[in-house]
């Protein structure tokens, strides 16, 4: 079929005669332009592969030799350059490397309108792209030329001179040198323009208040009532991306210093226009979402404020709808997940309708990574409500095995967010357990506690100390045999502290419980408890000591060999006479958790009623550890006090030796 | 009197306010009418909106001449925008993206969703002119990368690609596709680009003004009777009707 319009476009065609084109010139050359400049506009696919077969040269050198009357040539030429830079980062680097840069610059000062529009498009979509070189404003000349553009009367111009600063201004120094420049004020002028230049705008003014409080609080914030004034006007705007910037701007003013948003109308108000704005379908309700997202992110007030403006309700019923793209559901899933950060009175309203819970365990196997972490944590922070969690609301199936499933994810961020949700679901129902037992979640969260990758490591450890806890006896075999004495003891040695600190709070928990649980601890000649005790004598941080003092402790409360094998990692018979015993150390600690921990271990070491109690009394005494618990009768912490009277009340029932 | 049963006469005296209505004389109410001043110039510029928005460019052109009114667009623009809405109605739509590209790059590059519905168009009309391959190979080179961008595309193009799976498709479940409408429903949302393109508002102000209008009467007429204003063509008040 040789009529067929699109065969004629194939790009080797088109190429073939736009080299010639560049070649001999002529006529030729518009009509080539035009024809690839609409046969790329909007087609990211033929963008790339024209790019690849090098047309983006051949365009750049027909700029560089346009005679600059040649109005109409240079207008395709800039459109078709500004084409290949819009969206497409490898067209921006093409275009830089064949130097059209300073040949777009050239065309701003084009008498011909048309020609400054096409050229200041083009350099603004080089400088919308993350790959364009970045803007020196510290360079006098270069903050000379931005004041130009953003004072002449083209609002492409204006709106070049806003994109250089949106992509460029990234430090504190920049922001301020801006602002001393008079930019900010430059830039609230530009928002009584068009609706391109307001929204452009916008977007440079939060990236020059961005986290500055000095700039904020010299240019801007309520005391400069016009600023002030016009932003919060401009959220009632009849465009939605402008009430979305505007409103980005006023959060960002009051990030700076919560003293500047502190009126609950115009909190509430910020609300419920990003929530509004979630109608939008496209990039602008996605970025609502996630905007309303870290808006009310550690803030319980704001959280509080969100959960009256009804924002549950309304994500409920839009996160139902079909075909949301990855970045909404993302969006909704962080929002919801930052409610139910604190407030019961969310997550109830979540777990209350069936619907919105399965919308969110759907989405652990959304096809985008970044949709499955924000699923996970919008699961974890569901249930942290201790109500639903005990009732066995969340060990179901249909939530346990996606889960399950997610720790084999290939990326990491979602492993780290499925252990972190897992942890929380196995803490609290003894129940429950047995299903994520039954259903493989013990053998992979083993596996994952040997990754190389400290972080999964350390939250794989967390999810198998929160399984163990107050786990039944069968469970406990289980998972004990899963992962061994082996494994345990390296965790236990691991080279991060945060992990030791997991690994020992799980063997807690493992020797917690029926006294034959201290069992575990003892097998393979007590390679475990050996591994704790040398945790005791070396360890530097206090959350180690004191999870590895617990798990004496559990140990201390056993039978007379067991609390024989604790005096051996107290007192060990090879240390020489002066050195200080580490529970001396830990009995004179700052951190009273620590000492509580210890002078637990001595209750249990010391219940009169066992037959070696009084040899042990002995030798804590000779150790000087009676004498330290003298000194600590009136100590400042409530728990240990009355400890300490329990532990030297044992101890003298056996007569005081010290007179 | 007990608290009780002053708080039953109240209610009962409200229910009598609700049930009969206040009346209004057209005579008070031509008066109230009188009493509100509306400024010439804003009915020029509305007028001025109205013709601008709806693409009248010879009208907006006389009319700035005779009344002095100046619109808030480049009128030539207007020809331009015309010429694309009217290249989409007439299922040019090849040209319609050219002009559109000529006018102002950015918006087809920065509006994906336009842009698959104009690809769309092109898509039923060379279907609609019985060019099969040609529709085949349109439909997998330019349209199939865009629905792998976006899943709702996805859909839209299989339902259009369906098009030629029907013997008789006008009536079949996607025969709307050909009609009339889905090229005046393109042709809408090209228009509507290009003058939000421009920090023009898409619609013009007038139907709103009347769409208000009418929802107030029907506010009213729940409270009064008073003399209203059902063709909006004449704009005759009616006499009330009690």
């Amino acid at each position: 079929m040789p009529g067929s319009a699109s065969s004629t476009h194939r790009p080797e065609g088109l190429i073939e005669r736009l080299r010639s084109a560049a070649a001999d010139g002529g006529e030729a050359k518009l009509k080539v332009l035009r024809e690839l400049k609409n046969q790329i506009i909007g087609n990211r696919t033929k963008k790339l592969s024209y790019i690849k077969l090098g047309a983006v040269p051949s365009v750049v050198s027909i700029l560089s030799s346009a005679s600059s009357s040649a109005d109409c040539l240079l207008v395709q030429c800039a459109a078709s350059i500004g084409s290949f830079a819009c969206g497409v980062d490898a067209g921006v680097k093409a275009v830089l490397d064949t130097g059209a840069f300073p040949h777009l610059i050239n065309l701003l000062s084009h008498p011909n309108e048309k020609v400054v529009d096409a050229g200041a498009r083009a350099l603004k979509m080089i400088y919308q792209s993350k790959v364009a070189p970045k803007y020196d404003f510290f360079e006098e000349k270069n903050m000379e030329f931005l004041i130009s553009l953003l004072d002449r009367n083209n609002e492409n111009v204006t709106g070049l001179g806003a994109s250089i600063i949106t992509h460029s201004c990234e430090t504190n120094d920049e922001q301020k040198i801006l602002g001393d420049a008079g930019v900010l004020k430059k830039l609230i002028d530009l928002l009584g323009g068009t609706t391109s230049q307001r929204d452009a705008s916008l977007e440079s003014f939060a990236t020059i208040i961005k986290e500055n409080p000095e700039v904020i609080s010299k240019f801007v914030g309520p005391e400069n009532g016009r600023t002030w004034g016009t932003l919060i006007e401009l959220t009632k705007d009849r465009y939605p991306r402008t009430r979305l910037l505007a409103c980005v701007c006023l959060i960002l003013i009051k990030n700076a210093a919560p003293s500047n948003l502190q009126s609950v109308g115009i909190r509430t108000k910020l609300i419920l226009v990003l929530l509004e704005l979630l109608d939008d379908p496209g990039q602008v309700g996605d970025e609502a979402v996630l905007t309303l997202s870290s808006f009310i992110a550690d803030d319980e007030g704001l959280q509080k404020l969100a959960f009256e403006a009804n924002t549950i309700d309304k994500l409920c019923d839009h996160m139902q709808k079909e075909l949301l793209q990855a970045k909404r559901l993302q969006g909704i899933f962080m929002t919801l997940a930052n409610l139910c950060s604190n407030l019961e009175c969310c997550r109830s309203i979540i777990l209350q309708s069936p619907k919105a819970l399965n919308v969110v365990t759907a989405a652990l196997t959304h096809a985008s990574a970044d949709v499955r972490v924000a699923a996970c944590v919008c699961l974890k922070n569901i249930s942290r409500s201790v109500k639903y969690l005990s009732a066995g609301h969340f060990m179901t199936e249909a939530v346990i095995m996606p889960l399950i499933q997610l720790l084999f994810d290939t990326s990491t961020s979602v492993q780290v967010a499925a252990l972190c949700t897992i942890s929380n679901l196995v803490v609290d129902f003894t129940m429950h357990k047995s299903l994520f037992v039954q259903s493989g979640g013990v053998k992979q969260l083993v596996q994952l506690s040997k990754s190389m990758d400290s972080t999964v490591r350390l939250n794989a450890v967390w999810a198998l100390r929160n399984l163990m806890f107050l786990v039944d006896s069968r469970c406990k075999e289980g998972i004990f045999m899963e992962l061994r004495a082996l494994t345990l003891t390296s965790l236990v040695c691991d080279p991060s502290a945060s992990v030791q600190e997991q690994a020992l709070a799980l063997v807690c928990n493992l020797v917690n419980g029926p006294v034959d649980s201290i069992e575990y601890v003892f097998t393979e000649d007590g390679l475990l408890l050996n591994a704790v005790g040398r945790q005791l004598w070396s360890a530097s941080k206090h959350e180690v000591l004191i999870q590895g003092m617990y798990v004496l402790c559990n140990v201390a409360s056993g039978q007379e060999f067991h609390k024989e094998a604790v005096m051996q990692q107290l007192l060990p018979q090879a240390s020489s006479e002066d050195t200080q015993s580490i529970m001396v150390t830990m009995l004179q600690s700052d951190v009273a958790q620590l000492r509580t921990a210890a002078v637990w271990t001595i209750v249990n070491l010391t219940i009169p009623t066992g037959a070696g109690a009084l040899a042990r009394v002995v030798k804590l005494r000779n150790a000087g550890i009676v004498s330290q618990l003298k000194n600590m009768v009136n100590d400042p912490c409530l728990d240990v006090k009355l400890r300490v009277r329990t532990a030297l009340g044992q101890s003298m029932t056996f007569g005081d030796f010290s007179t | 009197m007990s608290l009780f049963w002053s708080v039953i006469r109240q209610l009962a005296e409200t229910e009598a306010m609700a049930t009969s209505k206040k009346v209004i004389t057209r005579d008070e109410w031509e008066k109230k009418l009188n009493d509100v001043k509306i400024r010439k110039e804003d009915m020029n510029k509305l007028v001025m909106n109205f013709l601008v928005t709806e693409g009248y460019v010879d009208a907006a052109e006389k009319f700035r001449t005779e009344s002095g009114t100046e619109p808030d667009i480049d009128l030539a623009t207007i020809t331009d925008r015309m010429a694309v809405k009217k290249a989409v109605q007439s299922g040019n739509v090849e040209d319609a993206i050219e002009k559109v590209n000529d006018l102002n790059p950015e918006i087809l590059d920065t509006n994906p969703q336009l842009f698959f519905h104009l690809q769309q168009q092109r898509l039923i009309e060379l279907i609609r002119n019985g060019k099969i391959e040609e529709a085949l190979e349109f439909a997998q080179e330019e349209l199939a990368p865009r629905g792998e961008e976006n899943q709702s595309f996805l859909e839209e193009l299989e339902r259009t690609v369906a098009l030629l799976a029907f013997e008789d498709v006008k009536n079949s479940p996607v025969g709307d596709l050909l009609d009339i409408s889905q090229r005046l429903k393109t042709a809408s949302e090209v228009n509507a680009a290009i003058l939000t393109s421009q920090s023009h508002e898409k619609d013009p102000k007038l139907p709103s003004l009347l769409r208000m209008l009418l929802w107030a009467q029907n506010q009213l007429d729940e409270k009064a009777a008073y003399p209203r204003i059902t063709d909006l063509f004449t704009a005759t008040l009616e006499d009330p009707f009690v």
